[in-house]
């Protein structure tokens, strides 16, 4: 036992006369303070972007601040940033989608008062500070944004762009070339290649004139817009397929914008040809069609940087959000990273030199809605994926479904503190 | 920069070696010092201390990264613990929640497992054909058969990749995929072929709408009825054919606890975690526990001593659930209620474990069981079977049918499943009927004959009569979606399915259908079982080729020399990818999480899948925690029952 505890206090002693020299560091080392980021889904470019170009000249305006820059992937991405927001430790900052300042809430550094006096804070798109904000706060900064409107091959299709439900039927009916119980040619293609997206149906709903939410926070599925909304895409669904067991698109090589069996869709930016590409001389950009008391509108998807409640130094951290929000930054971002910026000084460069863009940004500010304030997402979109589907595939009735589902996402709002 | 985050990594590195030496040589002196206690000689010390030590990093490990973590889930999974918000204890909740299919998380519970179930059940086996038949094609001595046996095996290395999945997707694209064209050409040529292709959409798509409709929980109506009737006149008729051998008294054995196994845990799930408990409850706990404790007490004390010390804490648990919710006040009506029959329970255990095992004993205990089992069937017959429920049986029998109105929508689709008595009463007769055969086994034969031609009788005249009964029953919604106009949303995809026999343009929706996304799923799989092949080749090896060749001299043609030679010679390799095939089914995930698409995200999502994304997607770690507790308990009985069952089949001596 007593040559146990000696070998035992040998190897502690060994241990610590080899451990680097921490308690020996140099003072100015001691005082340095370590400003971690967060940005999912970061390239190598953007990476040194950072470490090379944007962070010495922080680090030179913020004397004894180091900076660092952590990035992940997007499988992670809820589990990562949910244990780091929900333990209160992790990055000083952390990039965040669309909808998520719903879902973390007061968890979220209240940022209004560093704001209010930024003279920059104007620039922004108002779609992107409501992404922003929540329960009347603002919780961080709009990093960059991405429109998702429908393109039309102008070139291929026949009739007008539709803006309304009716006359959007009408389009698909016209354009859509089936043969031998499979899809010839399909005049609409939407993000998840299936005729359904979650995302896709919420905007119908906003375009049909619907909310999500009644005023007192319970769930709008039992309106009519929701129900106008739900017959439209089932519509659809049966033009471009008219029985469950119509084979769909042959697979497509390259994008399906050029593909030429596709007259329309929602696509996002990366899955389209560079808009240098003579392509886009044959395509229009227009809104989602509207219900009858609805209007077209476009569904932007802003990605932000947040301060989460539990950092110790939120004024640094809100600093570098305006320094990496000035119009320099936000500019040279979209050079390296291609991250469209939020603030409209800095789209006249991007206007001037890309027509496609100056395109989608006006219809942005004309049509723009931003995918915010979607409360407890992560159960919604599950709950939307299951209902829709039995009601898309004949399987449910719509008035059954919008009883499930203003049913349920009422339980799971209730359950996660949104109702009283 | 990076050199200060390095040393960090190694500060944290020595203070991890630090702790770990600490601790092992900790864990060595408390062993030693238990040691010491118990009187053992100084050189015994010595090496149970060197040995705890040694021993000590993985024990630390242990506790540290496995113990702990599964007690730290086994505690979550009592509460609502969601990320972010304040954990509460819920007690029973979240099992109650999943097992009872309550709510939305319960309805994807078993969605999810019934996904599982069609994996194991249907998956499996074509896994382990497409691994056998490979692995006997492999077995042929021929030019570089070492590189079609790396070919062979080469899937499981790539199956999940995400490259080659999305190349799968690709190959079971719906339009121009590779799989339906070539299958296409092929019916071109060959118009048999055509024919039994369209044979084969056909009857999957039925097979798979129907399963499609139970996942939902469309009403079965009479037809609920029909499975357990079938499988118990099966079984019948097996009993009754030829002469009676003690094969067949052990497959009676074996039917009554299949079946009573799977009836208990159904019971389980509905009885015992509903609130509050029913006492009748506790004398059908209480009659379990005795008959277990009685079945074993002559061969295995120990289990039956583990029965009784279970059974007595169980009992001692819900004495004190019950007076704390009665306040402790013993005198109470509520408290009354439930002591009583806790009473008797105890009271039963003790007379079981005190003084040695008698006869008498047993026959004592025997008439308890029944008294109990005839106390809870009191309080729930009249219930299930009261007014005119029972009339359900003498209808069938005659062929007659049960549905009053087949033009009102509401009572169809409500008003009448509901009248139904649950089909369990029916998997209940046939344990008693399977276990009364067995017992009268060799002593009483006329009796068994009797009680087995009558048994099967009836329930051959049952899974008639409600089949004849159901398909009028699914034939009413049809007819009456027809007269309204309206679409018929029971039973929905099979009827659509059903509807008409596939033309010839018709092709298998792999990806885009729910219809077939399970059949695409183990497609997958079955193109990846290398590693069973391989399992199954080293087995073929080891097969004394002096067996074969005394089989020929005999005359024995190929056939019987793979069912009769082969089989049993490979059957502990067969056993251990059929454990091993089944786990990993009920585990599936990476195949799902890559194939799924919105519309077919349901009817892919396994158990594994839906545990991981409302755990870490929905971030309810709490009842994540209960479906992972629900899937070890589900996955260790399969196994065990896997285990006790292979005894008679598996052959691990040649």
């Amino acid at each position: 036992m007593k040559r146990a505890l000696i070998l035992a206090l040998v190897l502690v002693m060994s241990v610590l006369a080899v451990l680097p020299g921490g308690p020996a560091a140099p003072a100015e080392a001691r005082q340095t303070q370590v400003l971690e980021i967060y940005i999912t889904g970061l390239t190598e470019d953007t990476m040194n972007w950072f470490n090379d170009v944007a962070f010495p000249a922080f680090e030179a305006a913020n004397p004894g601040v180091d900076c660092e820059i952590i990035t992940g992937g997007w499988g992670d991405f809820d589990v990562t940033v949910a244990g780091w927001i929900t333990t209160g430790d992790g990055p000083d900052i952390i990039y965040l989608g669309s909808e998520y300042a719903a879902t973390y809430g007061d968890l979220l550094m209240d940022l209004d008062p560093y704001f209010q006096d930024w003279e920059d804070w104007g620039q922004y798109l108002p779609a992107a500070i409501d992404t922003v904000t929540y329960d009347g706060h603002v919780r961080g900064l709009p990093l960059l944004m991405s429109p998702r409107p429908i393109f039309y091959r102008a070139d291929l299709m026949q009739g007008d762009v539709p803006l309304t439900f009716a006359d959007a039927l009408e389009f698909y009916a016209a354009n859509t070339v089936l043969e031998a119980g499979a899809a010839k040619q399909w005049a609409f293609m939407d993000i998840g290649n299936d005729l359904f997206d979650a995302q896709e149906f919420i905007a119908y709903i906003w375009s049909a004139g619907g909310e999500l939410y009644y005023e007192d926070g319970t769930s709008a599925f039992d309106s009519e817009p929701v129900a106008e909304a739900m017959q439209y895409m089932y519509d659809r669904r049966r033009i471009m397929r008219p029985t469950e067991d119509t084979a769909g698109l042959p697979p497509i090589e390259g994008t399906a914008l050029e593909s030429g069996i596709v007259i329309s869709g929602i696509f996002p930016m990366w899955a389209v040809p560079p808009t240098s590409d003579p392509i886009w001389d044959n395509v229009a950009i227009a809104p989602y069609p509207a219900g009858a008391n609805g209007s077209p509108l476009i569904q932007v998807f802003i990605d932000w940087l947040s301060v989460p409640a539990y950092v110790d130094d939120p004024a640094l951290a809100v600093e570098f959000l305006k320094f990496i929000g000035s119009n320099e930054n936000a500019v040279a971002l979209k050079d390296v990273a291609g991250f469209t910026p939020t603030r409209q000084d800095a789209w006249d460069a991007i206007k001037a030199s890309d027509p496609v863009w100056s395109k989608l940004l006006d219809l942005a500010v004309d049509y723009g809605r931003a995918f915010s304030d979607i409360r407890a997402s992560a159960e919604l979109r599950p709950l939307i994926f299951e209902q829709m589907t039995l009601f898309l595939t004949d399987q449910q009735s719509l008035e059954t479904t919008q009883m499930l589902l203003k049913e349920e996402y009422d339980y799971i709002l209730e359950e996660n503190g949104y109702l009283d | 920069m990076a050199s200060e985050a390095r040393f960090h990594n190694l500060e944290w590195a020595l203070y991890t070696v630090i702790f770990i030496v600490i601790s092992s040589v900790l864990l060595g002196a408390l062993a030693r010092l238990v040691a010491r206690l118990f009187r053992l000689s100084g050189a015994e010390q010595r090496k149970i201390f060197w040995g705890f030590t040694f021993a000590g990093p993985w024990i630390i490990g242990f506790f540290i990264f496995v113990l702990g973590p599964a007690l730290a889930s086994l505690y979550y999974s009592f509460t609502d613990y969601q990320l972010g918000q304040s954990i509460e204890w819920i007690g029973l909740d979240n099992y109650r929640a999943l097992l009872l299919g309550e709510g939305r998380q319960g309805r994807m519970f078993n969605t999810s497992m019934l996904n599982s179930f069609y994996y194991a059940l249907l998956g499996v086996p074509l896994q382990i054909t497409a691994a056998l038949a490979m692995a006997m094609l492999l077995n042929n001595e021929l030019p570089g058969i070492r590189a079609f046996r790396m070919i062979f095996y080469m899937p499981v290395i790539l199956a999940g990749g995400p490259a080659i999945l999305l190349a799968w997707r690709y190959m079971l694209a719906s339009n121009g995929g590779f799989v339906n064209e070539a299958m296409r050409k092929l019916g071109d040529l060959f118009f048999v072929f055509d024919y039994l292709y369209r044979l084969f959409i056909y009857g999957t798509e039925a097979f798979n709408g129907f399963y499609i409709g139970i996942m939902r929980g469309d009403p079965l109506g009479p037809w609920k009825y029909t499975l357990p009737a079938l499988l118990a006149g099966l079984l019948l008729f097996a009993l009754i054919r030829g002469e009676w051998s003690e094969g067949k008294r052990v497959l009676a054995w074996r039917g009554a606890t299949i079946i009573g196994i799977a009836v208990a845990f159904r019971l389980m799930s509905k009885g015992l975690m509903a609130q509050p408990i029913d006492p009748a409850w506790i004398y059908a706990g209480g009659a379990a526990a005795l008959a277990g404790i009685i079945l074993l007490a002559h061969e295995r004390r120990g289990l039956a001593r583990l029965i009784q010390v279970v059974t007595a804490l169980a009992a001692l648990a819900v004495g004190a659930l019950v007076l704390d919710r009665a306040g402790f006040d013993v005198a109470s009506r509520e408290s009354v209620r439930y002591l009583v029959p806790l009473g008797l329970v105890a009271t039963a255990l003790g007379f079981s474990a005190v003084g040695p095992w008698t006869r008498r004993k047993s026959a004592v205990l025997w008439a308890v069981v029944g008294a109990f089992g005839l106390i809870a069937l009191a309080r729930h017959a009249p219930g299930e079977m009261g007014g005119d429920r029972l009339e359900v049986v003498a209808r069938y029998l005659t062929f007659g049918s049960t549905i009053e109105t087949k033009t009102d929508l509401d009572y169809l689709q409500t008003a009448f499943p509901e009248w139904l008595m649950s089909a369990t009463w029916f998997y209940g007769l046939a344990v008693a009927v399977l276990a009364g055969i067995a017992l009268l086994g060799d002593r009483w034969p006329r009796a068994r004959r009797a009680l087995s031609i009558g048994a099967a009788a009836f329930f051959g005249l049952m899974a008639i009569g409600s089949f004849l009964d159901g398909r009028a029953y699914f034939g009413a919604f049809v007819d009456l979606a027809e007269a309204t106009g309206k679409t018929n949303y029971h039973f929905a995809m099979f009827h659509q399915a059903l509807n008409q026999f596939p033309d010839r343009t018709r092709v298998p929706l792999w990806m885009n259908s729910e219809l077939w996304s399970k059949p695409a799923l183990i497609l997958i799989t079955m193109w990846s079982s290398g590693t069973g092949m391989l399992i199954f080749l080293a087995a073929l090896k080891s097969v004394p080729r002096a067996l074969y060749e005394a089989a020929e001299v005999d005359g024995a043609n190929t056939l019987q020399r793979f069912l009769k030679i082969t089989l049993p010679m490979i059957s502990p390799a067969m056993f251990y990818n059929i454990v091993i095939g089944v786990i990993a089914a009920l585990q599936t995930f990476e195949i799902i999480y890559m194939l799924q698409t919105p519309l077919t995200r349901d009817s892919l999502s396994s158990a594994a899948f839906l545990l991981y994304a409302r755990t870490f997607s929905e971030l309810r770690i709490g009842e994540g925690a209960a479906m992972s507790w629900i899937l070890v308990v589900i996955i260790l009985t399969l196994t065990a029952l896997q285990f006790r069952y292979s005894r008679s089949w598996v052959h691990y001596e040649a």
